[in-house]
């Protein structure tokens, strides 16, 4: 179902193309392990148990692993001691029919998470689609005059905004033609399936099943996968079926176990559910009827809250399930908008195990309670513009006293642009980028796992640099070195939102458009530069710490540890938490160029100590 | 938005003359209001829901004071979740002045002020501006938790420059605030005291909680970033 670490960067995914079937039927999660990501596996403990059976502690309570992933309910029993109705103890392993049986008696306000459930015991192709209200219109010529007419785009956002400077009438100048491209990529979609075999019982019907990867299949993702199949395809693409085959029902369980708890996570969720896309109709009931403005006064009770729709029910349910089944991760603010957009395309339960795939396996560690995954990851990005767009190193490459940065610094004090590039990561792009742009990233990204971000983000910076309001920006400036930095900042951070052509973008990071793109940034390369600068973040963070911890009264030292959510535990515990412990960079060959200087550099840097 | 007004930071009425620029970030927990208040005073519009800030957003507007001076405001619009606190340094590292919120309809964003002000401190020392700022205030009447007996009291113990109640939702107070922001910069406090009476008098009508004018008098030693 996806490629192995070591092949070729330009067709990574030839070598699978035929294990598709295969992966299918396996049943073990461990064929996750050739996945695309599996080299970083170490760097989440749970995944790195769950694939590398050379762990076999006994887990602590707090780290999931193979042993409980095999027997899927033990987190559940877990937590079921704990959970408010306490009864979890009496109800051990339930089967499906049980649970399906339970779910009706009890679950009849959950109409979707119920037939969800139902019918995700055996994804079949002809019912999947009838079940659910569909939230996105079928891409079919009759729509498009419907969209045009409408003051909200086909997946229900509002589209103008007065803060991007976009029209209703700018867009769609932009949808008259694209949806025209849409409607001729859907005509490919539908030739790729029937020479797949994989026959549509109707033509507006939504396939469950997609061909295997292939180079082919890779070109038509990159060209944009109809709407309509959007949630069908990343589910498939990105393992949702093997994921959800293995434990079926468990979200249903979660779902009643979390149902009235109230703790820190619940808390935080409630103030964001109505802060998750509140400029489309699905989630904000009140957008039609235009009650804001200034004209509000101060006699307006606001305390009648708006009417929940279906969509924030099922984005609460969402969240509270899925930061009790990963209690390292809990929830954190962005998990709200990558939910959110999940939900549109797929139902609950999908999503939800899609947000587990993602957080598990594509970006580790990025919403953690430390945010170390942001860490590593924005370390990684900038290597990465060293590496390949060192003319905007030149000019982010520092701190804000100007001063350039080493490249130990760059992994312990990341350059302030990462304040920018942090939310591209935790957010994969949503609000960062208009929505269709955002959606074509997401199309590749489920196909090709995280490589997708970190290209998609370098396509950004260069189009960015290249942009004559950036330079000019830059030579406006007339302030201090640091005040010129944060100027442009500011317009590094505005400028996706003027992306409103999906393929301007993706042509630019394919190299369409221009001489060179980067798409020759391969998923080793990353693997190998998240591993590496995860493992120096942990050193040097380690070493500062205690310097740090040295000079500090008690009463500080303490007051930051428990403000600091652990990064201040001593070595043993860092290595832990984050599987730091296996040294699997041994006897890895390293030949990729990042890696490589990175590797001397710091090889010199510690003999040289 | 910011885009724009980037776009001419140099074309405001001082050819000759830095443009001074000052970099403010807004911090408190989740919700209070951040977002609204920078909203209000950029563009003067306000809505019920704002999305989620994740991370941090950059904006920044050119003010034009009443002596003619002009000065440039950078402002950080950042994430109010806990764990975002561990990008905190970053955000504070060179900041003129932390304008701390809370919510006066939630008393747990009031009780974590102290953290904010902890961390703001760690950074920066007495070398920043602190600001407590109480949004939602047209709430006041049925839902209100924090008193201003409580944030003064908080005010003087943590030597804040001034605290103040707006509501972004009226329209209260917002002006004044960033009004008194910049009037607390050190370009502002080189003795000119005649600016500050004046404005402070001109302020009176809009001003709800008077205490605001006691404290520009006892805080003088307060602040330490004012020189």
């Amino acid at each position: 179902m996806s490629f192995r670490p070591l092949s070729p960067p330009e067709s990574p995914t030839a070598n699978n193309s035929n294990n598709h079937n295969q992966s299918m039927s396996r049943s073990s999660e461990s064929d996750l392990s050739v996945d695309t990501d599996i080299i970083i596996g170490h760097l989440d403990p749970n995944f790195g148990s769950e694939t590398r059976i050379e762990n076999p502690k006994t887990p602590s309570s707090h780290q999931r692993n193979a042993s409980s992933y095999s027997r899927n309910y033990s987190l559940l029993d877990f937590y079921g001691l704990e959970s408010p109705s306490g009864d979890r103890e009496s109800e051990p392993l339930i089967d499906a029919s049980i649970m399906k049986g339970l779910d009706d008696l009890e679950f009849k306000e959950l109409s979707h998470a119920n037939t969800i459930f139902a019918k995700s015991v055996v994804p079949s192709p002809e019912t999947e689609a009838s079940v659910r209200e569909n939230y996105i219109q079928p891409t079919v010529s009759e729509n498009i005059e419907k969209i045009l007419n409408s003051p909200y785009d086909r997946y229900g956002f509002r589209k103008s905004s007065t803060l991007h400077n976009i029209t209703h009438d700018h867009y769609n100048e932009w949808f008259s033609d694209y949806s025209q491209y849409a409607l001729r990529r859907k005509k490919k979609w539908h030739i790729l399936m029937k020479n797949n075999g994989l026959h549509l019982e109707q033509e507006d019907s939504i396939p469950t099943r997609f061909p295997p990867k292939s180079d082919k299949v890779k070109k038509l993702i990159r060209q944009g996968i109809p709407a309509e199949w959007r949630g069908s395809a990343w589910f498939f693409y990105a393992g949702g079926h093997e994921r959800l085959n293995k434990h079926i029902g468990v979200y249903s369980q979660i779902v009643r176990d979390t149902r009235d708890i109230h703790n820190k996570d619940t808390e935080v969720i409630e103030r964001d559910l109505h802060r998750t896309f509140p400029d489309n109709i699905y989630f904000n009931s009140q957008i039609t009827s235009p009650v804001n403005s200034s004209s509000t006064t101060l006699a307006t009770d606001t305390s009648a809250a708006p009417p929940e729709t279906p969509m924030i029910k099922s984005l609460r349910r969402v969240l509270t399930a899925f930061a009790h089944y990963q209690p390292q991760i809990g929830y954190c603010q962005s998990l709200n908008f990558l939910a959110g957009l999940l939900l549109l395309f797929m139902e609950e339960e999908r999503a939800f195990w899609m947000l587990v795939i993602l957080t598990e396996r594509i970006i580790p560690k990025v919403h953690s309670a430390n945010l170390e995954g942001v860490h590593t990851d924005q370390g990684v990005l900038m290597l990465c513009i060293k590496e390949y767009i060192p003319q905007l190193w030149a000019i982010l490459g520092k701190n804000f006293e100007g001063e350039a940065l080493s490249e130990d610094k760059i992994l312990t004090r990341l350059p302030p642009v990462t304040l920018v590039t942090s939310s591209w990561f935790m957010s994969l792009f949503v609000g960062i980028l208009p929505i269709e742009t955002t959606l074509r990233v997401w199309d590749i990204l489920w196909y090709e796992s995280s490589k997708t971000i970190f290209r998609f983000s370098l396509t950004i910076c260069k189009m960015c640099l290249e942009n004559p309001d950036f330079q000019a920006s830059r030579n406006n400036n007339k302030g201090g070195a640091e005040m010129d930095q944060i100027e442009l900042f500011q317009f590094l951070q505005n400028f996706p939102k003027t992306i409103l052509d999906p393929n301007l973008l993706v042509d630019n990071c394919f190299k369409k458009i221009g001489g060179y793109g980067f798409g020759s940034l391969s998923q080793d390369e990353i693997n190998k530069c998240r591993e590496f600068v995860s493992k120096q973040r942990a050193k040097l963070d380690h070493k500062k710490n205690n310097n740090i911890a040295a000079e500090m009264t008690d009463e500080e030292r303490r007051t930051l540890i428990s403000s600091s959510d652990g990064t201040f535990a001593d070595d043993q515990s860092i290595h832990d938490v984050y599987g730091f412990h296996r040294s699997i960079m041994s006897g890895v060959i390293w030949n990729k160029s990042i890696s490589n200087k990175m590797k001397r550099s710091f090889v010199k840097r510690k003999t040289s100590r | 938005m910011a885009f724009n007004s980037a776009n001419n930071p140099s074309g405001g009425s001082d050819k000759s003359n830095i443009l001074r620029k000052y970099k403010i970030v807004f911090l408190g927990d989740q919700s209070v209001g951040k977002t609204s208040l920078i909203t209000r005073f950029m563009y003067d519009t306000f809505d019920e829901t704002y999305a989620a800030t994740i991370g941090i957003d950059f904006l920044s507007k050119t003010m034009y004071l009443d002596d003619n001076k002009t000065i440039r405001l950078q402002l950080w619009d950042t994430a109010g979740q806990e764990r975002f606190r561990s990008l905190i340094p970053s955000y504070i590292r060179d900041s003129h002045v932390a304008v701390i919120c809370y919510d006066i309809t939630n008393k747990k964003s009031f009780n974590n002020l102290d953290k904010w002000i902890k961390d703001v401190k760690l950074e920066r020392g007495d070398d920043v501006i602190i600001v407590l700022v109480g949004n939602k205030s047209d709430l006041a009447n049925d839902k209100r938790q924090v008193t201003l007996e409580d944030v003064e009291a908080l005010h003087r113990k943590v030597g804040s420059k001034f605290f103040i109640e707006t509501s972004t939702k009226a329209n209260h107070n917002v002006k004044l605030l960033f009004k008194k922001i910049a009037q607390s910069l050190p370009e502002f406090n080189t003795g000119d005291n005649d600016l500050l009476a004046t404005e402070n008098r001109a302020n009176k009508p809009e001003t709800i909680d008077i205490s605001i004018e006691n404290n520009s008098s006892t805080d003088v030693n307060g602040a330490n970033g004012c020189c």
